[in-house]
């Protein structure tokens, strides 16, 4: 049983993480219309910058800020190449940021090497019961929280969220008002930005990252967010808590060396029957 | 006049491995094997209007096929001839549930697969798990074999002339017109009575086919496969080998698959020099994907091979032709009504 609660707790943290990527496909998605293949690049930059901070003795809070602020920064650049120029259509746009994510494969490597990194976070394990949890987990869980808290404020409250929000729904109508749609697009690049490197910082403690993880970081960020259509936040954050416990419970009773591959197929599979039952929402 | 450019395309091709020494005979034979996958990816994307980030599975596929039975004692003819078919009925059956899905969906579908066909190869103790098959017999016919590159180089570049002509020919034949009103718009060519999904399946198997072709031929080029040979890296480089070239042009796959091969190979010479550090031609490498990429879907849209024809017909004063690009999205459905109900 406390196996079982143990694997449920480091499942909703993995989840988290997950949930916070998964968030800067749908916000990037809503806005502009294109998937950001990118997206898996941001955790991984502002992880490494993070674990170089730190190592250049900046305290801890402030080295993970300056990490999210770098993956900020990167994704308003890969906003900016991927949508900046009129007339891109969405699907260039993604066939860009995969292009993208070969040009920070390149720099990364010049800046950080090719062997995996990573920086202790928060240590200490709390029990309760039997079950051992680690405050890493706790904080990922809070974090996580208090993100997607604070982005549900953002969209719903602000006259910046506001504007995004109505770009989202209509573009047209958003610009008649005018609201700059493409501005507001370079807004929500960056916001996937300071997401994904949240998810950095917060992960890079429970596993080392390397630049070749932005793969696996992007495809169970994008297997979470189909979940809601790419369109939802909320429905992103089930799907990730969904993955990432599901994840955890296979590789815990079935067999570890599988998990990515039981996200994809399933990823796949949710993508499939959407578009055999409503073949309108997966046609574009 | 295609004709012409046909036979000096052949003749070129043809005479080159008598002048390459045998490292350049090696790319050589690489850069066909990618003309190969290319033409199909290109097919796939200019005229299905569809982006697969997954041919390197195919092209694995193909590859085990041939090899596979090479190594329990067929002949490799065998191999070889199944290899595109198992390659394109693993397409056809796969492509009937996927193709179903579009754009990003089918993209990351495509790479999902790639990543799960290769996990599942890892394991399977018959394909060598995941130290993958060795000791591949050399091809042969007979009491013909090949071990030399000049004749892999031979096969390779007649597997491509016999794949471009037949893609041309399909190009123009009724099917293939067909296929172009499917990618000028779906729903008029649906209307017109183009069964749309069994001609996109169609054309994602072709496809497969060729990159199982491919991958036969190299499985008996190299005598050595592994699940890490068929990288995702590799099938985002052809396509941007197909962009590059122009997609669903006759040439764009070979002027494409040759421009970025002599890229990739002139930076990496330029790296391995003495003095430069040891990461620079993996980093070049990307860089120069990246870089390539992005510039071409930014500023030639359209690919190599239709800007450089517009160019001369311009010159000519002749209209220009109408270029095939990464398909417009089409407006966005759901819109109208999301607009007119509150959430």
């Amino acid at each position: 049983m406390s196996e079982l609660l143990g694997y449920l707790v480091a499942g909703a943290a993995l989840g988290c993480t997950i949930a916070l990527l998964a968030s800067g496909f749908v916000v990037v998605h809503r806005v502009t219309g294109v998937v950001n293949f990118a997206q898996g690049m941001f955790p991984v930059v502002a992880g490494l910058a993070a674990g170089s901070l730190l190592s250049a003795h900046w305290p801890h809070g402030i080295a993970e800020l300056g990490g999210i602020a770098l993956a900020g920064a990167v994704g308003l650049v890969v906003g900016v190449v991927a949508i900046g120029k009129p007339g891109t259509p969405p699907l260039a746009s993604l066939v860009i940021t995969f292009g993208l994510g070969f040009l920070g494969y390149a720099i990364e490597i010049i800046v950080w090497g090719d062997q995996p990194r990573g920086f202790d976070g928060l240590s200490g394990v709390v029990t309760l019961g039997d079950v051992r949890i680690q405050h890493q987990w706790l904080l990922v869980m809070v974090v996580t929280a208090g993100t997607f808290a604070a982005l549900g404020a953002f969209f719903g409250r602000t006259y910046l969220g506001k504007g995004l929000t109505a770009c989202a729904a209509n573009p047209y109508a958003a610009r008649l008002a005018g609201i700059d749609v493409r501005r507001m697009g370079l807004y929500a690049f960056a916001l996937a930005g300071v997401l994904g490197g949240i998810a950095g910082v917060l992960l890079t403690p429970l596993q080392s990252i390397a630049f070749d993880r932005d793969v696996a970081l992007a495809v169970n960020g994008f297997a979470a967010a189909v979940l809601g259509g790419l369109d939802r936040p909320g429905t992103a954050l089930a799907g990730g808590l969904l993955l990432g416990i599901g994840q955890t419970l296979f590789a815990g009773y079935v067999d570890g060396s599988f998990q990515t591959e039981v996200a994809l197929g399933f990823m796949v599979l949710v993508m499939v029957v959407r578009a055999v039952r409503q073949p309108q929402a997966v046609a574009v | 006049m295609n004709r012409l450019v046909g036979v000096g395309f052949l003749v070129v091709t043809m005479s080159l491995p008598l002048v390459l020494d045998d490292t350049r005979l090696s790319i050589y034979v690489l850069m066909g094997l990618a003309v190969l996958v290319v033409t199909g990816i290109s097919l796939l994307m200019g005229y299905a209007g569809q982006v697969s980030l997954g041919q390197a599975a195919f092209y694995g596929i193909g590859a085990y096929t041939a090899a596979v039975p090479a190594v329990h004692g067929w002949p490799p003819v065998v191999g070889l001839l199944a290899a595109p078919l198992v390659a394109a009925a693993a397409a056809a059956l796969l492509g009937a549930l996927l193709l179903r899905l579009r754009g990003h969906y089918l993209a990351f579908a495509t790479l999902a697969l790639q990543l799960i066909i290769l996990s599942v190869a890892a394991e399977i103790e018959f394909f060598g798990g995941a130290i993958g098959l060795q000791g591949i017999p050399q091809f042969g016919i007979g009491s013909v074999t090949l071990d030399e590159p000049r004749e892999y180089a031979w096969l390779t570049w007649a597997a491509v002339a016999l794949v471009l002509l037949l893609t041309a020919n399909i190009v123009a034949s009724r099917p293939g017109r067909a296929l172009r009103a499917l990618a000028g718009s779906e729903q008029a060519a649906a209307a017109s009575g183009v069964p749309v999904i069994r001609y996109k399946v169609t054309v994602f198997a072709l496809s497969a086919a060729f990159a199982g072709l491919a991958g036969g031929i190299y499985a008996f080029f190299l005598g050595y496969i592994a699940p890490g040979s068929f990288t995702i890296a590799m099938s985002v480089e052809w396509v941007v080998m197909a962009v590059f070239g122009g997609l669903g042009t006759r040439w764009g796959p070979v002027v494409g698959t040759v421009a970025v091969t002599l890229v990739v190979q002139v930076l990496n010479d330029l790296s391995t020099r003495p003095g430069a550090p040891s990461y620079a031609p993996t980093v070049l490498g990307y860089a120069a994907y990246a870089v390539l990429l992005i510039g071409v879907l930014l500023f030639m849209p359209a690919g190599v091979v239709p800007w450089l024809r517009n160019r001369v017909r311009r010159r000519r004063k002749t209209p220009d032709e109408p270029i095939r690009m990464i398909p417009e999205w089409p407006p966005r459905r759901e819109q109208t009504s999301r607009a007119t109900t509150p959430p």
